[in-house]
């Protein structure tokens, strides 16, 4: 019900927003915009390329809103957005990989150095944050093994727990591709993970 | 059913990700095959290690300044206008009016309308004996709202908008059409005193979601102190159980220029200084703020939480 209210007022505010009015496509933004860093931020994993693939896809969305013929949800189509500049970003990232600051752990496995650092969150229990951020860093050094389809898939189903049809609308394929892309993605996880179960 | 095939599925098993029919299967075939068990085994265990990982949340620092940065970016962009579209996709312009015969309809029909209405006079807005407009205003009509003033001692309110000449519509505050005019009031009016008037009106109903959206939108965008501070209280009741309210007393607490909101956003966030969100932004201003008064009150709060192991 409360989905439906949801989808009613973005119908609402994007056919402002198609009328030229700002405020209401600013509105429409806030409904969105937390969900669009996240995803953002855990792609990119850093703040500022999160804050850019955030202003391109929301500046992206405002220039062509007059384009948007409520074929899909507003959310599905924002999504795609952002989906394409964050694969794009992985893209860029991956051919550039040999210059980030890397080290090697003790089983000669290598990790980020700036997956290392404490953020500003961390609680009182410095050994469950030290495990943590160990945690952490190896599933972040095993997501860098996946291709950038495979991790926008993996992304969107564990971390945002998003229906794989939906998945398939937003990267505009089959939910059946969805599926094949998952597994794999699952497969290279649990060898590059092995050893810490 | 196969042992490749479950093999296959069982991630797709774990994420839910597997119609129901076959589910029952691959629940079957894993009670009477002792390999496929422990592969399902070690699937979700792997699964909950790595939900020990969570995608973190963007801080509400972060979300703050994004949205300050897009709004500025916004200022200078251009849409693809009307023209511009018809230009540039004139087949899709085509297959609209093809599938839209309501729409042709109603084009037509102006047209006559248009035709017929050039060769008589336009008549003026007709007025009841009370003097009360009774056509409905539409934002493209408003020029601006001059004055906003409620009886005392009634729920009536007065509000005078100008279009090509002043109008004047009455109602009470459950009227649509009052509902309509404080709203682009509250947003768009250059007199920051309508806004006031028109904020201070909202923030006697806001439970209704349009109207705290717009003291959402007040708080974080309105130009004037007074406005926001007003809003600011209208949200107040609603922090704990609203946590779009909430990121938005964050942003007046962490953004906002006039110390006094700044302030009064502390003081409200208080019932919910236990909130994650809420305490780390409290500790960032405990360590650093520029304002002696807000790294202090932020440390009193700070001091009266638990600690968290």
């Amino acid at each position: 019900m409360a989905g439906q209210e949801r989808r009613i007022d973005d119908t609402m505010l994007i056919r402002e927003a198609q009328r030229g009015d700002r405020a209401a496509f600013e509105e429409l933004v806030r409904h969105y915009d937390q969900a669009v860093l996240r995803l953002a931020l855990h792609l990119t994993g850093s703040e500022h390329d999160a804050q850019d693939v955030y202003q391109d896809a929301f500046l992206k969305a405002y220039k062509n809103i007059g384009s948007f013929r409520f074929e899909c949800s507003f959310y599905t189509w924002i999504y795609r957005i952002v989906t394409n500049l964050c694969l794009d970003h992985l893209r860029k990232k991956n051919v550039r990989k040999e210059d980030a600051p890397v080290a090697k752990d003790p089983d000669g496995g290598e990790y980020d150095l700036l997956a290392q650092v404490a953020d500003g969150r961390a609680g009182a229990n410095p050994e469950r944050d030290l495990m943590r951020r160990q945690l952490g860093a190896r599933i972040a050094g095993a997501l860098e093994k996946l291709t950038p389809r495979e991790r926008m898939v993996f992304e969107l189903k564990h971390y945002h727990g998003l229906k794989l049809r939906t998945v398939g609308e937003i990267l505009q394929t089959t939910e059946e591709t969805a599926k094949n892309t998952l597994f794999r993605a699952t497969q290279k996880l649990r060898g590059a993970l092995a050893d810490m179960r | 059913m196969k042992c490749e095939w479950v093999r296959q599925n069982i991630a797709l098993y774990v994420y839910g990700e597997v119609a129901d029919d076959a589910r029952h299967e691959l629940e079957q075939h894993t009670s009477r095959c002792a390999d496929c068990a422990a592969e399902l085994k070690a699937e979700q265990e792997f699964h909950e290690l790595l939900s020990r990982d969570r995608a973190p949340d963007p801080t509400p620092n972060l979300l703050a300044a994004s949205r300050m940065r897009l709004q500025e970016a916004l200022e200078t962009a251009q849409q693809g206008g009307l023209l511009h579209r018809l230009a540039f996709d004139p087949a899709n312009w085509l297959r609209q009016m093809r599938f839209s015969p309501a729409l042709a309809s109603a084009i037509l029909i102006l047209g006559f309308a248009g035709g017929v209405g050039t060769t008589y006079e336009v008549l003026p807005h007709k007025t009841t004996d009370a003097g009360i407009v009774t056509a409905s205003p539409t934002e493209s009509s408003i020029a601006g709202i001059s004055s906003i003033t409620q009886e005392p001692g009634t729920n009536q309110i007065s509000i005078k908008y100008n279009t090509v000449s002043t109008q004047e519509a009455q109602g009470s505050l459950n009227d649509q059409r009052i509902q309509q005019l404080l709203l682009y009031a509250a947003r768009n009016n250059y007199n920051s005193g309508v806004r006031m008037d028109s904020v201070g009106l909202l923030t006697q109903n806001p439970t209704d979601t349009h109207f705290r959206d717009a003291l959402i939108y007040a708080l974080q965008y309105d130009s004037n102190p007074g406005v926001r501070f007003k809003a600011l209280d209208g949200l107040g009741p609603y922090v704990k159980d609203d946590t779009q309210v909430r990121d938005s007393l964050l942003q007046a607490l962490v953004n906002d220029t006039n110390p006094g909101v700044r302030t009064e956003a502390l003081r409200l966030l208080e019932p919910v200084k236990a909130d994650g969100r809420v305490r780390g932004v409290l500790m960032a201003l405990a360590a650093k703020d520029s304002s002696q008064y807000i790294r202090s009150q932020a440390r009193t709060l700070l001091a009266q939480l638990p600690e968290i192991d």
